[in-house]
């Protein structure tokens, strides 16, 4: 029976030789008869002799053994890298944290904002506002589903719709308008 | 000419891809689109709404063939799922840009989002609309100190290279 060895990582050629073993036993049970010779693979690859030992050595000295012998395959550093070649790494510009200069102050508020992006308080300000007018709007319509064929606009208190404002759907808020909402 | 292709290598690749496929793609576009006629306003991540502000201005020049249309109709129904908007689409929104030739859309980008993803967020919203206005960038007035002083110098400069040109060209 040709069986092909392939060179393990040294945790498993304990068990394999284990295996291998209860292999040969059961095989012995069945055929009483059959020829004890010991096996060994018909294709043998480059390695240390794992099978051809007498298994009646203790476990932990060939496991140690075989561990010593198949370190050749791992890699490992040489030299200890001294601390100057560890902080040229570490502190190598492409590791550190950038440093944002696009940052502006926004004219309205004085908050920090990008400058490619929109003020975060003030755009804050606007979604509650929206937020606010999306909610009577709702009320207003009553269900879903209805949106009207004409144009809305919002009045604050003590308004009233201009000449050209005529015709449109009008959304009221019970506050005073802000300063930031003109009318136009 | 192209004599391999790397599978995990998208350099010049100019077509997002978004949700699960190309269908789940038309089809978040349907509702981000759906969304954005009702509401006016729209915040979502920014590649979603960079995708969706073309096929916004797409359904706008579609709006301006008119309700009698029968392609444009279509479009209409296929585009915006809740049937209400269809009349919105076309007795409010193209009135509205009559006089203009495109441009009808806004985007912006926001703060990234609040949550753990920190997504890159915008928003994007018909101009004109009832609501109360983003904060927009805005250059300075021409009629401040600093930007009349630049005037003046560009002016100055202008006016030497122009004198020096004129000075040239008798010796040539």
């Amino acid at each position: 029976m040709p069986v092909v060895m392939v060179l393990p990582w040294p945790a498993a050629q304990g068990l394999l030789r284990k295996c291998w073993e209860q292999l040969q036993r059961k095989v012995r049970q069945s055929r009483p008869g059959f020829p004890s010779l010991q096996w060994g693979p018909a294709l043998a690859v480059q390695g240390p002799a794992i099978l051809t030992e007498p298994a009646n050595d203790t476990n932990g000295s060939k496991e140690i053994s075989s561990f010593l012998e198949s370190i050749f395959w791992m890699a490992a550093p040489q030299n200890r890298r001294s601390i100057e070649v560890n902080r040229c790494r570490r502190r190598n510009p492409h590791k550190l944290i950038k440093v944002k200069n696009n940052r502006d102050i926004s004219p309205e508020c004085g908050h920090l904002k990008q400058k490619h992006v929109l003020c975060g308080y003030c755009y804050e300000k606007v979604c509650k506002e929206t937020a606010e007018i999306r909610r009577q709007r709702e009320k207003q319509e009553g269900g879903p589903f209805k949106a009207p064929t004409v144009e809305t606009m919002v009045l604050y208190l003590g308004e009233t719709p201009s000449k050209q404002d005529q015709g449109k759907r009008i959304i009221e808020r019970a506050r005073k308008r802000p300063s930031w909402f003109t009318q136009n | 000419m192209r004599l391999s292709v790397a599978a995990a290598i998208s350099h010049g690749r100019v077509f997002r891809r978004l949700g699960l496929g190309p269908e789940s793609r038309i089809h978040l576009l349907q509702n981000l689109l759906t969304g954005l006629v009702r509401h006016e306003r729209i915040e979502a991540s920014w590649a979603r709404v960079d995708e969706l502000r073309g096929y916004a201005e797409k359904l706008i020049d579609c709006g301006k063939l008119g309700d009698t249309n029968e392609r444009a109709m279509r479009m209409a129904d296929f585009w915006l799922t809740e049937k209400d908007l269809i009349p919105k689409l076309f007795h409010v929104l193209v009135p509205r840009y009559q006089g203009q030739n495109g441009g009808y859309t806004r985007m912006l980008q926001i703060p990234n989002r609040n949550k753990q993803d920190r997504a890159k967020m915008a928003v994007i919203e018909y101009k004109g609309n009832c609501l109360p206005p983003l904060p927009l960038p805005h250059r300075d007035s021409n009629l401040t100190l600093l930007n009349q002083l630049l005037q003046g110098l560009r002016k100055d400069q202008e006016a030497s290279t122009h004198s020096s040109h004129t000075v040239q060209t008798p010796e040539i």
